[in-house]
């Protein structure tokens, strides 16, 4: 027994050091650096995100598609502004907004040496027709034609704001003449399977240690690559942190805000705290008694002190919002309807009545200890039912549940997100459970996704933002940063405008690889 | 002999129905995929009709009775099925992943078994204060579990110490030419991984060898061949080693062949903690992916595997007791 006890305080003893929570550095402070010249490798910790080809990555979480940026590049990119011109250096929109032509880049080669062309990129979207690319939809692409080598025209079958963004910025052009043969790219790991024209060049992949060797493509046609090796390793999340810390790694992330105060006087290891492009929130069935009734859904808003949550789960300042769309984004409407902390508000809505919820959340999850007493106290007595991921979104897809506690990101990105949650045409997890039938909310989710100008489109999300807010078939408990600790002498984090693609919180954008 | 042939067969039958039913029993959908572990977040914008073309590619579109004879079919190929999780064979997965198991859990068996025996017979042989205090450290590591023993050896000895690596079970893109590590360097690199993996499993593993050993020991303590033995003049250790061991020996060979079957499930927590890509990491991420063929494919190994050991021991006491018959 003396060894068990003596091996225990041995365990708690790291464990004490990383206790103490810090006051939060925000984004601005922990500035940009200034990359140096050369870097010979930059090691990311991440899980196994399968083969890296467009058809066989995992879509199960954001590590292959950005992993794919690397390798491929897509018509356009995002910087920290917006929208930038990248495989295209330019293109125009018809009047109606059916048509898009893109000018290609000169002088962009495969990695194989081949020159991508304009027929490479209609190929690209006339294969993806067959055999879809799980993480960007291309349904909204009537056709692709070529006008010349360098020119091509996009033909959507009605106007789609998100276009540039989603698709133009999402999808990756491959290699016609790697895949004009391939008949089942599920299977295929022929030749070229992992030819791109990005930044780098698949060396190796260690499929039994999920690990991927990327080398700097030195034909790249936007200047010199400035890292000479990419590497993502399969890590475990739990000594990720202190894997960049010993130097075994030079990128990791934590949704724990206390590492900030960890590093804080660390020459080395610094901390990058993204914007708040993740959400924590109740998945409500609208169609379910008692809380097919507003007041019901307004009373549990009220009754919870959010701020509170937030502080206790994520050890960082509380970002708590009424909007879907998190503070912060291009997209955020400051002004919906607010539910601050108001038990007494909440028991008035209630009238007096009590209920019990039931509440799906993951076995991990903290909120619910949290929320339980501040419910209890309204008069809402909450059951919760602790269920693994998949479970949870059978039960969520299938309208089974009262209440769904769910997190995850994406909501900093293009806003059409909130169109298709509800009308029921976006198949991933997250999208599940979304009961909630409104014309008004219907007629401007599909204004929006239409809108051929800005300003209209805006006011068209907001407005979809305060009717989310007032008859919340979804209540948001928190938004969350993600804290990315990094070799500050080795890579420079960059945040993306909206997030990476549709909203992704990696901070290695492909341009912190290249000159600017 | 048949009819113990014909029941093994029957079991194996019923095995391979179980473990296509098992995992579809589970709630979840192969295609309802959680971030591993990373951002929480399916983002992806996979419409209605991809969905349902994926399900059609991976006959999960089909009902139970055709996916179980298309299984069967295939199985009957030798071929294991295609991975949804990972789109990749699974007998490919699988190929990769046994060696890591297999180095792992022999290695740490053979230390546990020889070890844990001999501790168990200088336990019982000499007693006292000696004694208990094997019997107590030994029994205080097993009933901690094994997460806990794997999580404190990571935190004191990789985290805190430094001494260990804090995850996998080799460096992956060593600097340098593939093999200039040579055959030393790269033994030696898995050796330092696999030392805190292997470790855990021991200490978890010890007790039972110890108190099985030390158990038969002491029956024996008193039998007339040992007081025969040290009337001839043999020394302590002779006796102790020459003529108790041997005899108490069988129960403890059983044991540790029922541990070798069950070798091939992997050791699920332990190489989750430390990220060792065995059989065990390859089950629970596919778990959590309700990745069927990968799932149906390991509980279809490590069950044969039991089931072996089993019919091996069946057939071994057969050979040492004819009296039992059958």
């Amino acid at each position: 027994m003396r060894i068990t006890r003596r091996s225990l305080a041995l365990a708690v003893l790291p464990l004490v050091t990383v206790a103490p929570a810090a006051s939060l550095p925000r984004p601005a402070v922990l500035a940009r650096q200034s990359t140096p010249a050369t870097i010979d490798l930059v090691r990311l910790g991440w899980a196994d995100v399968g083969v890296p080809t467009p058809f066989r990555v995992s879509t199960a979480g954001p590590g292959g598609p950005v992993l794919l940026t690397l390798l491929y590049d897509t018509l356009t990119w995002k910087d920290e502004e917006g929208i930038i011109p990248w495989l295209a250096t330019a293109w125009t929109v018809s009047a109606d907004g059916l048509d898009y032509t893109f000018d290609l880049a000169p002088g962009v080669q495969w990695h194989d040496g081949q020159p991508l062309t304009a027929e490479d990129v209609v190929f690209s979207f006339d294969y993806y027709v067959a055999h879809p690319y799980r993480w960007a939809s291309t349904a909204a692409v009537a056709s692709a034609s070529v006008i010349a080598p360098d020119q091509l025209r996009v033909r959507l079958a009605e106007p789609y704001a998100p276009f540039l963004d989603e698709i133009a910025g999402g999808v990756p052009i491959i290699p016609r003449h790697v895949w004009a043969g391939v008949a089942d790219p599920l299977t295929y790991d022929g030749p070229g399977a992992s030819v791109g024209s990005g930044p780098y060049m698949l060396a190796e992949y260690q499929s039994a240690d999920g690990a991927y060797q990327l080398i700097a493509n030195p034909g790249y046609f936007r200047g010199p690559v400035l890292v000479d090796e990419f590497q993502q390793l399969n890590t475990p999340p739990e000594t990720q942190i202190q894997a960049v810390q010993q130097g075994e790694l030079d990128l990791a992330y934590t949704p724990d805000a206390s590492v900030a105060g960890l590093f804080a006087d660390d020459p080395r290891v610094r901390v990058f705290a993204t914007a708040p492009q993740s959400i924590v929130r109740l998945a409500v069935n609208t169609e379910l008694a008692p809380l097919d009734r507003q007041e019901v859904r307004q009373a549990i808003a009220y009754a919870l002190n959010r701020a509170q949550i937030a502080t206790v789960v994520t050890r960082g300042e509380p970002i708590v919002g009424d909007g879907v769309i998190p503070p912060e984004s291009p997209w955020f409407n400051p002004d919906v309807p607010t539910y601050p902390f108001d038990p007494e508000r909440a028991r008035e809505l209630l009238g007096g009545e009590t209920y019990t919820i039931e509440m799906l959340a993951g076995p991990a999850n903290r909120e619910p200890e949290l929320m339980a007493p501040m419910l209890e106290a309204v008069g809402i007595t909450l059951v919760t039912e602790r269920v693994d991921g998949p479970t949870r979104t059978q039960l969520l897809r299938e309208g089974n549940f009262q209440l769904g506690l769910i997190q995850h990101i994406g909501t900093g990105g293009d806003p059409d997100f909130l169109r298709r949650w509800y009308a029921g045409e976006e198949a991933n997890d997250y999208a599940q459970g979304s009961f909630f039938a409104d014309p008004a909310f219907d007629r401007l989710a599909r204004e929006q996704a239409t809108a051929l100008d800005l300003a209209r489109r805006k006011e068209a999300v907001f407005q979809m933002q305060a009717i989310l807010a007032e008859e919340l078939p979804t209540i948001v408990l928190y938004h969350r940063r993600f804290y990315w600790v990094y070799d500050s002498t080795k890579i420079a984090p960059m945040e993306t405008w909206g997030g990476l693609m549709n909203g992704i919180p990696f901070v290695h954008n492909k341009l912190i690889f290249l000159p600017r | 002999m048949a009819w113990l042939l014909a029941r093994y067969t029957g079991l194996a039958n019923i095995l391979v129905l179980l473990n296509f039913a098992l995992p579809r029993l589970l709630p979840g959908d192969p295609l309802d995929v959680d971030s591993a572990e990373g951002m929480n977040a399916a983002v992806s914008t996979l419409t209605a009709e991809a969905r349902a073309q994926l399900r059609a590619t991976y006959h999960l579109d089909q009902p139970l009775t055709g996916q179980f004879w298309a299984y069967l079919q295939d199985l009957g190929h030798g071929d294991l099925g295609w991975s949804i999780s990972q789109s990749a064979p699974v007998s490919q997965l699988i190929g990769e992943r046994l060696p890591w198991t297999l180095a792992l859990m022999l290695t740490a068996l053979i230390i546990a078994g020889v070890g844990g025996t001999l501790l168990g017979l200088v336990s019982a042989w000499r007693g006292g204060r000696l004694d208990r205090l094997i019997v107590s450290t030994a029994s205080g590591l097993a009933a901690i579990p094994e997460f806990l023993v794997a999580i404190a050896l990571l935190l004191s000895f990789a985290v805190g110490l430094g001494w260990f690596p804090l995850h996998g079970g080799r460096s992956v893109f060593a600097p340098g030419p593939p093999g200039s590590a040579g055959p030393l360097g790269t033994f030696g690199d898995i050796a330092w991984h696999l030392t805190l993996p292997a470790l855990t499993l021991v200490l978890a593993a010890t007790a039972s060898f110890v108190l099985l050993t030390r158990g038969m020991v002491q029956a024996i303590l008193t039998a007339p061949y040992l007081t025969t033995a040290r009337a001839k003049g043999l020394a302590e250790p002779a006796v102790a080693l020459r003529h108790a061991f041997p005899n108490a020996l069988l129960p403890v060979l059983t044991l540790f062949g029922l541990r070798v079957g069950q070798v091939l499930g992997g050791a699920i927590v332990v190489e989750r903690v430390f990220a060792v890509p065995g059989l065990g990491l390859l089950a629970f991420e596919a778990i959590r992916a309700r990745d069927y063929p990968v799932l149906q494919a390991i509980f279809l190994l490590s069950s044969l595997g039991v089931l072996l050991v089993n019919l091996a021991a069946d057939l071994a006491y057969r050979w040492l007791e004819p009296r039992r018959g059958g």
